[in-house]
């Protein structure tokens, strides 16, 4: 497939092809299975993804694939040494002449929140500090989800999940807050980092469109509504996904010469209980009793980020 | 003993239906087991579960092929050939189907080996519990009542078990209770005859050779061979897009997660039905509501 050039404006802009054929296992009306397509619909074919166990390992079940290019499943914390092994034999092949360039291709890490910001993190964080080249696609459904939703490191305060469920000690859920994976690269300084929503997808592919011809580790942050896992009607994929951007719970931004910008700024942020109360894993914040505090803290630390902005 | 295998879909609770039926089975004082069986397959992928109730311990394991009770909570399942969910009933197999249609239609259409027992658990279930879908207490008490081997008080009890084991409060145990005994008068206990057993007969044992690396390990050198596999069979609802209303704006299409939605030669949106899951994300975003959605069963009458 020939990919596009120049800017994004409207949905028939998108890539016709699909590059991943459908039949997979993924949940129906998986968002992060929404990132993925969209985002290989503006990579093309030339992409070997490497895939840390979690549910986007289900793509691709011996003896079927839906890619069109290589896949390899990694363990949870070593996508991107397995990566990067690929991305040396390749340079090595091509720096021998046996490897034409255009036979060349991208490496790109497949992996969820659990791996990502979690398990695999200290080796991402030495492959940025070595300038290794590779895309990191991190669909976050905020848990272990693979493994029937487990608290992560990117579960957000206030969520239930299956190892942090709402208790009469714990009223909240979780507790702890989200880790900021996008902070955390930061700190690097990578060549580019970007937030993407699957409901926003000129944003989504103008942002990959940019990324694809730098060199160096470059990072997509895909919140992924999880039907399963969140607890809400699959057809609500794109609902909660939209609601993640327009409460500023989500902010779409890149992270490029060193400067963070926002691609999509709500104008007036829709209060978080809008997104919290479609979910069950924030049903406990409502039922059987209101749970305001919670609520309250969840609002100012979105209102806090946006202060640094306004 | 009482051999029971379960069908359903991913999200209808077809494992819990067969905990509250072997909890239940447990606490009338029979030895019991109940799991279930799934890929990686998730919601609206097809899915069995078991459970074998015996008043001596039980010492078999494993899949059940041949069933006495069969379940079979979703009827858009008993077309599929990759599920057959009928597979392995015989003569001494009681057939309960959760639907709509008619016993000895069925019994003809699908050439089963006898008559089944028909009823149909959405309207109760949408009854009492808001939502035709979720089988777990509706089908567990089918089960429960066709067994002959637990009252409703002791299914009331596995109820409280299982369900308070999810998180349910007592008002909507209760409604599950209220549930199950609307299912439990609905029914009565089915007669089991004893099984003649055919003998086991062991086939001729085949020798694996080594293989070549390149043969032995999971290496996939197809591309795409993925949509050999027909995932049409997990939708439960059917988008059906109104073509008198659709200004082909592709919304559908952009926000379709299978990418199963294609434009055609004039621009219009197509669903590929072999593929589509039945998410209804494309009916929900569709701004000019031009999708409609139909219950599978509706759309295969009018095909
Ligand atoms: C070292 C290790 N521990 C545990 C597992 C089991 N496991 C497989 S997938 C998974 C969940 C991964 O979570 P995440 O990375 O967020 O991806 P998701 O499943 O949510 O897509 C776990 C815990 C594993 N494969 N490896
Ligand atoms: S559990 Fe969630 S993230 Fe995993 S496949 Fe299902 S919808 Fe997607
Ligand atoms: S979203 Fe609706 S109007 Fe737009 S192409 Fe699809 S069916 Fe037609
Ligand atoms: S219901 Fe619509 S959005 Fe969902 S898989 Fe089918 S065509 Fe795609
Ligand atoms: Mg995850």
């Amino acid at each position: 497939m020939t990919l596009h050039s120049g800017e994004h404006k409207k949905i028939h802009d998108l890539h016709p092809e699909e590059a991943i054929a459908p039949g997979s296992a993924l949940c129906a009306g998986c968002g992060g299975l929404e990132g993925i397509r969209l985002a290989l619909k503006e990579l093309g074919e030339n992409v070997l993804i490497a895939n840390a166990a979690g549910c986007f390992t289900l793509l691709s079940v011996f003896p079927f694939t839906p890619f069109k290019g290589s896949w390899l499943y990694t363990t949870m914390a070593a996508p991107v040494p397995a990566a990067q092994g690929v991305r040396d034999a390749l340079d090595i092949r091509r720096e021998a002449g046996r490897l034409a360039e255009e036979d060349d291709f991208q490496v790109m890490v497949v992996a969820g929140d659990g791996s990502s910001a979690d398990m695999g993190l200290a080796p991402t964080s030495a492959a940025i500090h070595r300038h290794l080249d590779f895309l990191y696609f991190c669909y976050d459904n905020e848990a272990y989800g693979n493994t029937g939703f487990q608290l992560s490191g990117a579960s957000p305060y206030g969520s239930a999940t299956q190892t942090a469920p709402a208790t009469a000690g714990h009223p909240a859920g979780a507790e702890l807050g989200k880790k900021d994976l996008f902070e955390i690269w930061k700190a690097q300084n990578p060549p580019y980092i970007a937030t993407v929503s699957p409901r926003e997808p000129i944003d989504l592919s103008n942002k990959f469109a940019r990324a694809r011809g730098m060199k160096g580790a470059r990072l997509f942050l895909c919140l992924s509504p999880c039907p399963t896992g969140w607890g809400f009607d699959p057809k609500e994929t794109h609902t909660i996904a939209k609601l993640a951007v327009d409460t500023g719970i989500f902010p779409l931004k890149e992270y490029i010469d060193g400067q963070v910008v926002h691609t999509r700024v709500p104008k007036k942020r829709v209060p978080v209980e809008n997104y919290l109360e479609r979910q069950k894993r924030f049903r406990h914040l409502f039922e059987p009793t209101r749970q305001d505090e919670v609520i309250a803290r969840i609002q100012q630390g979105v209102d806090s980020y946006w202060a640094h902005y306004e | 003993m009482l051999r029971v295998r379960l069908h359903g879909r991913g999200g209808q609770g077809i494992k819990t239906a067969s905990q509250i039926l072997g909890s239940a089975a447990f606490l009338a004082g029979h030895q019991a087991q109940d799991f279930p069986l799934y890929g990686a397959e998730r919601r609206g992928a097809p899915i069995v579960a078991f459970a074998r109730i015996d008043d001596a311990p039980i010492l078999e394991r494993g899949p059940i092929a041949i069933p006495d009770l069969l379940l079979i909570g979703d009827d858009t399942l008993l077309e599929d050939p990759q599920v057959a969910p009928a597979c392995g009933a015989d003569e001494w197999t009681t057939i309960f189907i959760n639907t709509e249609q008619e016993a000895l239609k069925l019994k003809d259409r699908l050439s089963l080996p006898g008559l089944p027992v028909v009823c149909s658990l959405g309207p109760l279930t949408r009854k009492h519990l808001g939502d035709p879908r979720i089988l777990s207490v509706s089908l567990a008490a089918a089960g429960g009542r066709l067994s002959g081997r637990v009252s409703l008080d002791h299914l009331n009890e596995a109820i409280d078990i299982e369900l308070g084991a999810l998180g349910l409060d007592r008002q909507t145990l209760k409604k599950n209770q209220d549930l199950a005994a609307e299912v439990f008068a609905a029914l009565s206990p089915a007669v089991f005859e004893e099984r003649q057993e055919k003998p086991l007969v062991a086939g001729q044992l085949k020798v694996l050779e080594q293989q070549e690396v390149a043969q032995a390990a999971p290496l996939i050198t197809a591309t795409g061979n993925m949509q050999e596999r027909k995932t049409g069979n997990w939708r439960v609802q059917h988008p059906v897009i109104d073509y008198g209303e659709c200004n082909n704006c592709l919304i559908c299409y952009a926000r379709c997660p299978e990418g199963v939605i294609a434009a055609d030669a004039e621009g219009k949106p197509v669903i590929d039905y072999d593929h589509c899951k039945g998410c209804l994300i494309c009916a929900q975003e569709c701004p000019r509501h031009a999708i409609r959605t139909l219950w599978e069963r509706e759309s295969h009458e009018q095909r």
